[in-house]
């Protein structure tokens, strides 16, 4: 097991974020941004004058803009200050958390600020997602993220009517939970009596993923200031929310590669068991009272809960046809409606852990879980196989 | 690590391109700012009242105090002073022009930031920081920054 | 009829003619239905061919079409014509439908119909209104050693004759045509409104006949930039944002260096090459220089193939842009993950099936590849791979 000890804790102080919608016409990048950074700032009750550093990252081609980092300077307050710039892909988000993480804990900066924002509505997505194919071979092929290998294998191994009802099951759930959520963006007010229907009349996008499957594309912007242990001691404005652990895992294969006769593990499930181990959980789904999870889609949501959690054989699907993932449910999943109610992709990473520290606190409003919440974690996804995964704690006893 | 000669027989290099659409939303300040230029020919920016700084482009707040000035709108001169230039001396089809032209840095009259665009109808030669120049608008409807087609020499 | 967002539904059929772009549409053959429920709904069929476009009512059954769009209602039609609601939110509540190739909503009818607007309130701006204030519009300093004297002969509802005349930096109007005018611009009356307020494009009424100009053209021309544009005070301020759209058009070279390079060299050939880990015997396919998990160089290639199985499959309904070309796609097509023989297991290989092939495409499926006629080293080589059993 590597060493991942650090040399003082860290904690969320500090969130900040725009609505979340398709269009953001009123506002360009650097104002959307301001908006964040403004709100995160507030909500410390801090200036930029307490922030010594700034992590800043989107995902690369999405708005065709090169280096919004020197763009931003003057608003997202890195002027002046040290900047470092970050994007990782999907999990872009997560990653500046992780990286804002160590950069208090190795005590080279007291206070950071990190920043994560996209203007999907400004580029092409899925043109830019295929880019990231090798460029000599597979790009022509690509299809972004629109994927039904994930449905086939499921279906394979348990079976087409189960799968698809607990797909269309997980996308409804989701929708309940976006509807509580009011800076969410898609808001549909689906009920479970339109399971069939929509099951057969979504348009189909690629094999049994439809468009109702699939996250949205979103414009928005979230910010979150952390600081070290000295600094909570003094006092802050909002409870802190401590960053336990943080682990990345990834693989070198490229999407061509990914359906052998033999599966190989997955990276969630990897970062999981990396994760959990050093951290002596033995049931996550147990231990934690939230999961802010990054589903691109129903089909990946319900899948990817079973790496998370290292869950076995059909566990998953039983667990969700018994509403154990519902706000009232045994693991609540993605309160906030998660990725595919809102998603501006270099935000939606980082998201995750701002909303599982909003569940933490008691501050996320309309989707506050009932039941407190002590333990929260959150995952961000991204590349081909490309996983992050944070551990939030209320209080420092770990 | 270099390649050893029996490697380099099979090394290729593919031809590629990326055609990617994109679009850029101004905002409610940067379309302000634009659609003045074209319906009015006047040049505006947004002033902060207690640093006493106008910033033009216009921005949503100011950058020393952080205040909101977003709705503090002012009109500034059409004529100026070059505070800052360079001479853009290679051809590119990403550049909107022919080289040689002047990309000038431009404090108008009543701004506190300078502008940066094109100064035309000047030998590059005779260009000089101080020098008094003056907007000169797009006949039709452009949309973009182009909307102030350049300056030029009082 | 019903409105709503200030336009009923028979206005977006009934403008349709008007919308649509011929040049756009070449080599579409298609017929799409519209059934609208509801107060102001009804049925439309749009009949596109030899870029053409006709747009009927029907009454009862709207007949065999390529694709029908379906909506509950006026509002929910209206609605995602404007963009006021969201395409994917209506479709996702089941409010709207589309039956058959989902590619029409999507991709092709924006690409051969202007967007629909609504059409603007009607004010209360007439030519002489317009005229009458020219004055204060004047720009002296435009108009500097100007002398000028032009009329308008403006024809049908609400027109006259008039005449202005430019002379030692002041503007006056006058009514009646005068006889030594250095142009005269005879048009209807709506159509030098419409210039005014923007509606109607200048260059476009004169290039179609809709302006007439006697005497000097360049006198004509010039006429605009001694003046301030004119200003709907009628108008209600509707916001405007800008925006910029572009196509960022990027060339790029790849190098392949000598391991990825013996892949297209293998490819003239008509060959699969794999790179072989020499510790954990893994089948590297495209070859790569190291193998991820032993962190070891290959050096040993082998030929994988050329027949193999499917595993997976994206049968893809939804068309997106080829990135290489900027293209939208054919659909249907499939991107199979093929078990290569020789290959190791966890070592899949992706392409595009053979599209004939596509009804019988399952996973299992037996597949080798059909090669180009002269495969010259490029990911065109490969055909497709198509079922063999």
């Amino acid at each position: 097991m590597k060493k991942h000890d650090k040399n003082r804790n860290v904690a969320i102080i500090g969130i900040g974020q725009t609505t979340l919608s398709s269009h953001k016409e009123d506002q360009n990048q650097v104002e959307m941004v301001n908006e964040a950074v403004k709100n995160a700032l507030a909500d410390a009750n801090m200036t930029l004058d307490d922030i010594d550093c700034i992590v800043h990252g989107n995902m690369e081609l999405f708005e065709m803009q090169f280096q919004p980092d020197m763009w931003h300077a003057l608003d997202c307050g890195s002027y002046g200050k040290e900047e470092f710039r970050i994007t990782t892909g999907g999990t872009v988000g997560a990653t500046l958390v992780c990286a804002s993480d160590s950069l208090v804990a190795s005590g080279q900066y007291d206070t950071v600020l990190c920043l994560g924002f996209e203007k999907l509505q400004e580029g092409n997505t899925t043109g830019g997602i295929t880019n990231m194919a090798d460029p000599l071979w597979f790009r022509n092929l690509q299809t972004g993220a629109l994927t039904s290998s994930t449905a086939n294998e499921m279906i394979k191994e348990f079976g087409k009517e189960r799968v698809l009802r607990a797909a269309m099951k997980y996308r409804i759930m989701i929708d309940k939970h976006a509807m509580l959520n009011e800076r969410a963006h898609r808001r549909l007010g689906l009920e479970y009596d339109q399971l069939e229907n929509l099951m057969e009349t979504s348009p189909q996008l690629v094999g049994d993923l439809r468009l109702i499957h699939m996250c949205s594309q979103s414009d928005g912007a979230c910010a979150m200031v952390l600081t070290n242990e000295d600094r909570v001691k003094k006092g802050t404005a909002k409870p802190p929310v401590w960053i336990r652990d943080h682990e990345t895992s990834h693989r070198g294969e490229n999407m061509s590669n990914l359906y052998g006769a033999q599966k190989p593990k997955s990276t969630h499930r990897d970062c999981a068991e990396k994760l959990f181990m050093r951290n002596g959980i033995t049931n996550p789904l147990e231990y934690f009272d939230v999961f802010e999870m990054y589903d691109p889609s129903a089909f990946w949501g319900l899948d990817w809960l079973r790496e998370f959690l290292l869950l076995k054989d059909d566990e998953v699907l039983k667990l969700m046809e018994a509403n154990e993932f519902d706000l009232d449910g045994k693991l609540p999943v993605n309160p906030s409606g998660g990725v595919i109610a809102s998603n501006p992709i270099g935000a939606t990473a980082m998201l995750r852990p701002a909303e599982a520290a909003l569940q933490i606190r008691g501050d996320a409003g309309g989707h506050q879980i009932k039941k407190e919440v002590r333990h929260a974690l959150a995952s961000g996804f991204g590349g081909t196989l490309w996983t992050v995964m944070l551990m939030l704690e209320k209080e420092l006893n770990w | 690590m270099t390649c050893k000669c029996e490697d380099i027989k099979d090394c290729f290099v593919i031809e590629a391109r990326m055609a990617l659409p994109n679009q850029y939303f101004v905002g409610r300040i940067g379309s302000k700012w634009i659609i003045a230029m074209r319906d009015k020919k006047k040049l505006t920016g947004l002033k902060c009242d207690k640093c006493n700084i106008t910033y033009v482009p216009p921005r949503e707040h100011c950058n020393k105090c952080g205040a909101t000035i977003a709705d503090n709108w002012v009109d500034v001169g059409t004529t100026g002073e070059i505070v800052n230039f360079t001479i853009v001396n290679y051809n590119d089809k990403h550049l909107p022009k022919k080289a040689p032209y002047i990309l000038g840095q431009i404090k108008l009259d009543g701004a506190d930031t300078p502008l940066t665009h094109i100064v035309a109808d000047v030998d590059p030669a005779d260009v000089h920081v101080g020098m008094k120049v003056k907007a000169v608008f797009a006949e039709g409807p452009v949309n973009t920054l182009m909307q102030l087609d350049h300056f030029e020499p009082v | 009829m019903a409105e709503f967002f200030g336009t009923t539904v028979a206005d977006i059929f009934n403008t349709m003619p008007k919308r649509f772009k011929p040049e756009a549409s070449k080599g579409v053959d298609v017929v799409i239905g519209y059934d609208c429920g509801g107060e102001g709904g009804g049925k439309w069929k749009l009949t596109v061919k030899d870029q053409a476009a006709r747009i009927e009512t029907v009454e009862g059954d709207l007949g065999p079409c390529t694709a029908t769009i379906i909506a509950s209602d006026a509002e929910t039609f209206i609605g995602v014509t404007l963009q006021k609601i969201g395409a994917i939110d209506a479709l996702s509540q089941g409010k709207m439908k589309v039956i058959g190739d989902t590619r029409m909503l999507m991709t092709l009818l924006p690409q051969i119909f202007v967007q629909y607007t609504v059409p603007a309130k009607k004010t209360e701006v007439t030519a002489r209104g317009i005229l009458s204030a020219i004055g204060e519009r004047f720009r002296p300093d435009k108009a500097a050693g100007v002398t000028l004297k032009y009329g308008y002969d403006l024809t049908g509802e609400g027109g006259g004759q008039f005449t202005i005349t430019i002379a030692n930096g002041t503007c006056t109007l006058k009514e009646g045509l005068d006889a030594d005018l250095a142009v005269k611009m005879t048009m209807e009356a709506a159509t030098y409104v419409g210039m005014m307020t923007g509606t109607i494009d200048g260059a476009a009424a004169f290039t179609s006949g809709k302006v007439r100009i006697d005497g000097d053209m360049m006198a004509a021309a010039a006429t605009g930039k001694y003046f301030d544009k004119y200003v709907d005070p009628n108008a209600e301020e509707a916001e405007e944002l800008l925006s910029l759209k572009k196509i960022t058009s990027i060339n790029q070279r790849f190098a392949t260096g000598p391991v990825m390079g013996k892949w297209f060299a293998g490819l003239r050939e008509k060959k699969l090459l794999a790179s072989v880990c020499p510790v954990c015997r893994r089948t590297l396919i495209l070859p790569q220089e190291i193998c991820q998990f032993c962190h070891v160089r290959t050096k040993e290639y082998v030929e994988l193939g050329p027949e193999g199985y499917v595993t997976n499959f994206d049968l893809v309904y939804f068309a997106s842009p080829d990135p290489l070309s900027g293209e939208v796609r054919d659909t249907p097509y499939a991107c199979a993950w093929i078990m290569l023989e020789g290959a190791t297991p966890e070592d899949a290989f992706a392409f595009e099936i053979k599209k004939e092939d596509l009804p019988k495409l399952k996973i299992g499926s037996r597949v080798r590849p059909t090669w180009a006629e002269k495969p010259t080293g490029s990911f065109r080589d490969i055909l497709y791979f198509e079922i063999i059993d």
